[in-house]
């Protein structure tokens, strides 16, 4: 269900891309994540394939595909020990876009839209972008908006208070119109709604000849329906559906930076991020990368990033939902909202082919074939004393105690004509 | 918002300046300058971590390098 909760965030980064050529792109992604409970790992394989293309001088069209392909385990409930009740489950996301695009000398605008399309989650994203370059040609200024008109399939609680209200299982149907909209059924389930806004404005300066440097100012706002719908929290003796707050906004502020090294044919790049959110989730994050070419077809990056948060107001480790109460009237068992850090250590590898005499495979100006492989660590945090909680943290999530979290392999081939 | 007021006023400052000449741009169009340069890479990072963390955006549009559209 969250898979698609990223959709709008998706077009519109995916929509600022530029397509100055034909172009065309697949990747595949692997990500593996370690869980307890004896029900098996997290596997997700997320396939994408973009295509553009030039109609004329200035207007360009471009389409997509994104798939995800998720197996492993859950837990059903959040409590001291939800790694006894771990269950298996699967599902599959499937997303398309388009993009239709003007560009001048110095501009241009795009328009997009998207469908997303999950068993319990349907997202419907219309959006636009535009950019210019200012006089001189150093500082390039963009401005990305969406609007997402997201549907939830959840349990049909009827009027029944949040503590009353009943998860909603895998056995349950999410019927839907036409494949694109939620189709209620009485007595059964139904569909919430969830709107998305989300702007972001972007500054990109150059600054020297060897350096430049990146500002972006993101802000969302999303309102209705945000719980896991197959989320339990152990409340006392009883154990309800998730329940949070409909509204939440959010922004975050971005600054990156570009440096050539021309002696060393290679470049290093730092990028730090500050964010904050109505829940009082606040976050950050630092990443340092290095890329070294080796010779003109090869080009090696390291990169390193570390994060870290707060926990939202109404998130407590799940020993004080069930010994004492809720927190006001929400409780939650997700991770994403609890107090954590992790961090990311990876390489990628990228194989340069540029025609020469001929074109690349016969009809290629340029290929790129890609390779990445990142670990992910992961440090989960007490949310609230360890004095005060007898039964620990280590078994609330079914993340595990070790370091090691996850890993990430991708490959990509990407090329223009 | 005092730190988006701070950093926006900062790139403000740049803004316009004749930093770098054209014939300076050859380190700045290298593919290595330019932010975001893989977009699937990009978009899949952020849905692997929109996933896993509480904070959301951050990548801007992609560009920069040369510093032309």
């Amino acid at each position: 269900m969250q898979l698609a909760r990223a959709a709008a965030i998706v077009v519109l980064v995916a929509s600022a891309s530029a397509y100055a050529d034909d172009t065309a792109e697949v990747s595949t992604q692997l990500f593996a994540e370690k869980r307890d409970g004896g029900k098996g790992g997290l596997t997700v394989i997320h396939p994408q394939a973009d295509f553009g293309v030039d109609l004329g001088r200035y207007v360009n069209l471009a389409a997509g595909y994104a798939a995800d392909a998720v197996s492993g385990a859950t837990a059903t409930v959040y409590k001291v020990d939800a790694v006894t009740s771990a269950t298996k489950f699967s599902d599959t996301r499937q997303e398309g876009h388009l993009a239709l695009g003007f560009q001048g000398r110095r501009s241009k605008i795009s328009f997009n839209a998207m469908v997303g399309n999950e068993r319990d989650y349907l997202a419907h994203a219309i959006g636009g972008d535009a950019s210019i370059d200012l006089p001189g040609r150093n500082t390039t200024v963009a401005l990305a908006y969406s609007h997402s008109f997201d549907q939830v399939c959840d349990k049909d609680n009827g009027n029944a208070m949040p503590l009353e209200r009943e998860a909603l299982t895998g056995a349950d149907p999410c019927n839907k119109k036409d494949g694109l909209f939620g189709k209620d059924d009485p007595g059964v389930t139904v569909w919430h709604d969830l709107s998305i806004d989300t702007a972001q404005l972007t500054v990109t300066q150059n600054l020297t000849p060897t350096t430049n440097m990146q500002i972006a100012a993101y802000g969302q706002v999303l309102d209705g329906f945000q719980s896991n719908p197959y989320r339990r929290v152990q409340v006392g003796p009883s154990s309800p559906q998730e329940h949070i707050p409909n509204e939440r906004a959010r922004w975050s502020v971005t600054a990156r930076l570009n440096r050539f090294l021309p002696k060393l044919h290679s470049a290093v790049h730092f990028s730090a991020r500050f964010y904050d959110d109505t829940w009082r989730v606040v976050g950050g994050d630092v990443e340092l990368a290095y890329s070294q070419y080796i010779g003109n077809s090869l080009l090696i990056r390291f990169h390193a990033r570390v994060y870290q948060q707060s926990a939202a107001s109404f998130f407590k480790d799940a020993f004080f939902y069930e010994t004492q109460s809720t927190a006001g009237e929400y409780y939650t068992g997700d991770r994403e909202l609890s107090p954590v850090r992790d961090a990311v250590v990876g390489m990628k590898l990228t194989l340069i082919s540029i025609k020469g005499d001929k074109p690349v495979w016969g009809f290629l100006d340029r290929l790129e074939l890609n390779a990445k492989a990142d670990v992910l660590l992961l440090d989960q945090l007490a949310a609230n004393s360890n004095a005060d909680n007898p039964m620990g943290i280590s078994n609330e999530f079914l993340y595990g105690n070790s370091l090691l979290d996850a890993v990430i392999l991708q490959l990509g081939l990407a090329g223009s004509f | 918002m005092r730190a988006i007021i701070i950093l926006v006023t900062l790139a403000a400052v740049g803004c316009g300046r004749t930093a770098v000449r054209a014939s300076e741009k050859e380190f700045l169009a290298d593919k290595v300058m330019v932010f975001d340069s893989d977009p699937h890479e990009t978009d899949a990072d952020d849905h692997v971590m929109s996933n896993r963390e509480g904070a959301a955006g951050g990548h801007g549009a992609q560009g920069g390098g040369c510093g032309c559209n």
